[in-house]
């Protein structure tokens, strides 16, 4: 089994035959989450910066959920979450400040052509039956290309500058705290479609996949429209997100902001320290090194060796990631039963 | 145009060298080295700093490859033993992940320790002209250590009976052993190698351009680019592909413009998986 | 005895395909190991060569023990082993193969030269990449690769494998006269005949067990034998 597999051999339910109630305590981690999150504005809202810093965790989270559906699910090494995150954004900004289209309406064009951009990535990673190292450089290569036009596109992208947003200032989004609540309710809707698909023949189709393409092929699993579905549907929430960010906060967005070396790098880690292929594995992850760079920001010089560090231990510790690991120890609780 | 023909092979050669120790690791061993860049520049630092405490280039230069290759050789043995437990694809994302690290972590010391290091080996003497263009003398000598290198590198695994063995193991792991060799005790060669490989072009590179940390990530990427498309495993097509890349580096830098030259290469890397996952001269898939 | 294998035990993944397996084997002798598809053969021997993780029971080569030994070293001991997939190495020429053979020594002319005379098809061929030559040549080149290391013992793994009649009868012609030249021999087959005039001693194994051992005219004169391998009803 892979390391992908490993950590979500523990059996997710089917919600057939199962009671209303049952289903709904599916979605019940969800909303502990929300719980939580929702109150941490109440401890730092006076402070513009920790909330940036807050807000920037559920903007991770999100990206690795995304991740995690395109990933986690299909073993697709989609090594461009910045990328097509910093499709979304600027071409919010190109849409909405340049061509003209109100801010919602800019977002939704941004979300499509991030979604558009990572289905042809998905669906030429298919036609040529690419292993995940290939796709891995691959979608590095449109990665590393990205941030390559963002500085050489100045006059559309701002170059090294970079370029701020007028579109969306006058909306909640500028705020720190109200924009706070709509990157969480992102987050939210994000994990329940994550769960969504888990549970549902879509989810199954792409644990079968996952585990053996041939017998899943053979199964009748057309294994090529679930993994462009997987990338079409990752891509679009990359892209929301980065778009979503782009309207927010300052409304500044500079070749930094979505970096591979910033973005996709913590996002990989967070997601395969969380647990890849695990509900709350992204908010674990994200939370975890959230926190682990602030904690760094006193380090500063030394904060790129520690972090390298910290991934070396965590790798060579945790291989399958917090959540399946915590998940395992309570069902080997005596007396637990395990969901039927 | 002939100038930067002429820059683009010099460059090219030395591109190539870059590539052949990430290709060979990968062949090996299924372990994508993206620290390959950072090991280089260590290996560039080192001589720097032993230049600095007042030895002559050619030692200093000596003992900066050798610590390139003593570093991988460590990694080897320590880290990549629990890379090696694992098959396939696990090892192949765990090994990633590992040498993401252990890129970041010779990038955040050398930033936090030696920021602004760097390492320039002057060559002195006037330019010569070579077909009409005039090269300098560093260019030459670089240009000679890696093609003199490339030939080592040929003869070993052709003619001799170590690298016989390499490519048995790159071949055949299982008839590899059952003829009496060592994958464990290749690849810790191999890795030694790699590493002394990644130090030389540190070294050949400087003789053009100073090296230093802002350097790491380029280097990297280029190994990567040419690794694959020379077809991931094949030291000659590491060699022919760099030639070809750095041909295509200068020509695109001179007629168009540094940014669009990175796409550009990378667009190689990208066309050669979509188009022929097995590079120029690797084995097709099986 | 050059080799005693007591007790041993092993298999895949956790589960065991051969069980309790014993028997030895003597300097100079040709034994075989019989039985169909399925039956534990292959599995014998890699755990035997070491390139299977579950194994419990003892091996013991020239005295000493290999249950623990790496798979490189017993073949440097001089165990050679020659896999039903025989595991060529494709792109190499057929001389380049015999060299490997012979790692880490240099290759003896005299062994290469008795390779070839005993395959005078592969001399032919010395500059051909192995992955060009056709079933029966491969698996001369199979063979002739083990016996670069000069080994004390050799074993097949159905040596038969994918060869048309004519050049199995062939492939065991050689191996007697190897046999002859008092070489140690250990074949699996499925081709009973074959391995029975080869060998002096052979054994029996169903379902990852010797159900029977004995010499070759006692195996061949075995009504269960006769119904089950040799076609006789």
């Amino acid at each position: 089994m892979t390391v992908v597999e490993e950590s979500t051999a523990t059996t997710v339910a089917s919600p057939v035959g199962q009671s209303v109630g049952r289903r709904l305590l599916a979605y019940a981690p969800i909303l502990a989450v929300a719980a939580l999150a929702a109150l941490v504005p109440l401890r730092y809202s006076d402070s513009g910066s920790m909330m940036g810093v807050v807000t920037d965790g559920l903007l991770f989270a999100s990206y690795a959920v995304a991740f995690n559906i395109i990933f986690g699910s299909t073993g697709q090494l989609f090594l461009c979450v910045g990328a097509l995150a910093g499709l979304g954004g600027f071409a919010s900004a190109i849409f909405s400040d340049r061509v003209g289209l109100p801010m919602i309406p800019a977002i939704v064009v941004a979300t499509l052509c991030a979604a558009l951009i990572g289905g042809l990535l998905a669906w030429v990673s298919v036609k040529r039956a690419l292993e995940t190292i290939f796709i891995g450089i691959v979608t590095l290569t449109f990665s590393l290309s990205f941030d390559n036009l963002l500085l050489g596109r100045r006059d559309l992208t701002g170059g090294e500058t970079g370029l701020f947003i007028e579109s969306g200032g006058d909306t909640i989004l500028r705020e720190r705290v109200p924009a706070y609540y709509v990157f969480l309710g992102l987050l939210v809707v994000y994990l329940v479609i994550f769960r969504l698909l888990q549970r549902s023949r879509t989810g199954w189709a792409f644990r079968a996949l996952r585990d053996d393409k041939l017998a899943a092929e053979l199964a009748g699993v057309d294994v090529s429209r679930y993994r462009v579905f997987a990338g079409t549907l990752g891509s679009a929430m990359f892209g929301l997100t980065g778009a979503l960010y782009a309207h927010s906060g300052r409304g500044f967005i500079g070749p930094s902001t979505y970096a591979f070396g910033e973005v996709d790098v913590r996002v990989l880690v967070m997601l395969a320290f969380g647990g890849i292929g695990s509900l709350l594995g992204p908010v674990v992850g994200a939370a975890t090194f959230t926190w682990l760079d602030e904690f760094l920001i006193e380090y500063r010089e030394l904060r790129l060796l520690i972090y390298g560090v910290v991934i070396i231990v965590l790798f060579l510790g945790f291989r399958r990631g917090v959540v399946p690991v915590v998940v395992d120890l309570f069902h080997r609780l005596p007396n637990r039963q395990r969901p039927r | 145009m002939r100038s930067a023909l002429v820059d683009g092979v010099v460059l090219g050669l030395q591109y190539g060298l870059l590539g052949v120790g990430l290709t060979l690791i990968y062949g090996l061993a299924g372990v994508l080295n993206l620290a390959h860049g950072q090991i280089a520049v260590l290996g560039a630092i080192v001589v720097a700093l032993v230049v600095d405490a007042g030895a002559a280039a050619f030692p200093a230069a000596l003992l900066g490859i050798a610590a390139a290759g003593a570093f991988l050789l460590l990694l080897d043995l320590t880290l990549m033993r629990a890379v090696y437990r694992q098959e396939g694809e696990r090892r192949v994302l765990l090994g990633l992940l590992l040498m993401l690290g252990v890129a970041f972590v010779i990038d955040g010391f050398l930033v936090w320790r030696y920021p602004v290091e760097q390492l320039a080996l002057r060559v002195g003497g006037d330019a010569v002209p070579i077909l009409g263009v005039r090269m300098t003398r560093g260019s030459l000598l670089a240009s000679g250590i890696t093609v003199a290198a490339g030939l080592v590198l040929v003869v070993f695994f052709r003619y001799s009976s170590l690298g016989r063995g390499v490519r048995s193991v790159i071949q055949d792991e299982e008839g590899a052993r059952l003829c009496g060799v060592s994958p464990a005790a290749v690849r810790t060669f191999v890795f030694a190698m790699s590493g002394v490989l990644a130090g030389l072009v540190g070294v050949t590179r400087s003789m053009t351009s100073p090296i230093g940390v802002n350097n790491t990530i380029s280097f990297t990427i280029l190994a990567l680019i040419v690794a694959v498309v020379g077809g991931l495993g094949s030291v000659s097509g590491a060699f022919l592909a760099g030639v070809l890349l750095g041909v295509v580096d200068r020509l695109s830098s001179f007629y168009i413009g540094t940014y669009v030259t990175t796409i550009v290469l990378l667009l190689c890397a990208a066309v050669t998986i979509v188009a022929r996952p097995s590079g120029l001269l690797g084995r097709s898939p099986p | 005895m050059i080799l005693r294998v007591r007790g041993l035990s092993a298999g895949y993944a956790g589960k065991h395909v051969v069980h309790d397996v014993t028997f030895d084997v003597d300097e100079g002798e040709a034994v075989t190991i019989i039985g169909s598809n399925g039956a534990g053969k292959s599995t014998l021997f890699r755990a035997m060569l070491g390139l299977l993780h579950t194994v419990s029971g003892t091996i013991e080569f020239d005295g000493r023990d290999i249950s623990k030994v790496p798979t490189h070293a017993i073949a440097r001991r001089g165990l050679a082993y020659v896999p039903a997939e025989r595991h060529l190495f494709a792109q190499m020429s057929v001389v380049e193969n015999l060299l490997l053979g012979a790692f880490p020594r240099r290759a003896d002319p005299e062994v290469e030269d008795l390779v070839f005379g005993l395959f005078p098809r592969l001399a032919e061929r010395r500059k051909q990449a192995a992955g060009t030559l056709s079933g029966g040549e491969q698996q001369m080149l199979a063979v002739g690769r083990a016996l670069m290391s000069k080994p004390r013992v050799l074993m097949l793994d159905e040596p038969t494998t994918g060869l048309a009649p004519r050049l199995a009868a062939e492939a065991y012609r050689a191996l007697a006269t190897l046999r002859d030249a008092g070489l140690t021999l250990v074949v699996t087959e499925q081709q009973v005949p074959l391995a029975l005039q080869l060998a002096s001693r052979g054994h029996v194994i169903e379902n990852g067990r010797i159900e029977l051992s004995g010499t070759s005219a006692e195996l061949a004169d075995n009504p269960d034998v006769q119904r089950a391998y040799l076609g006789v009803a």
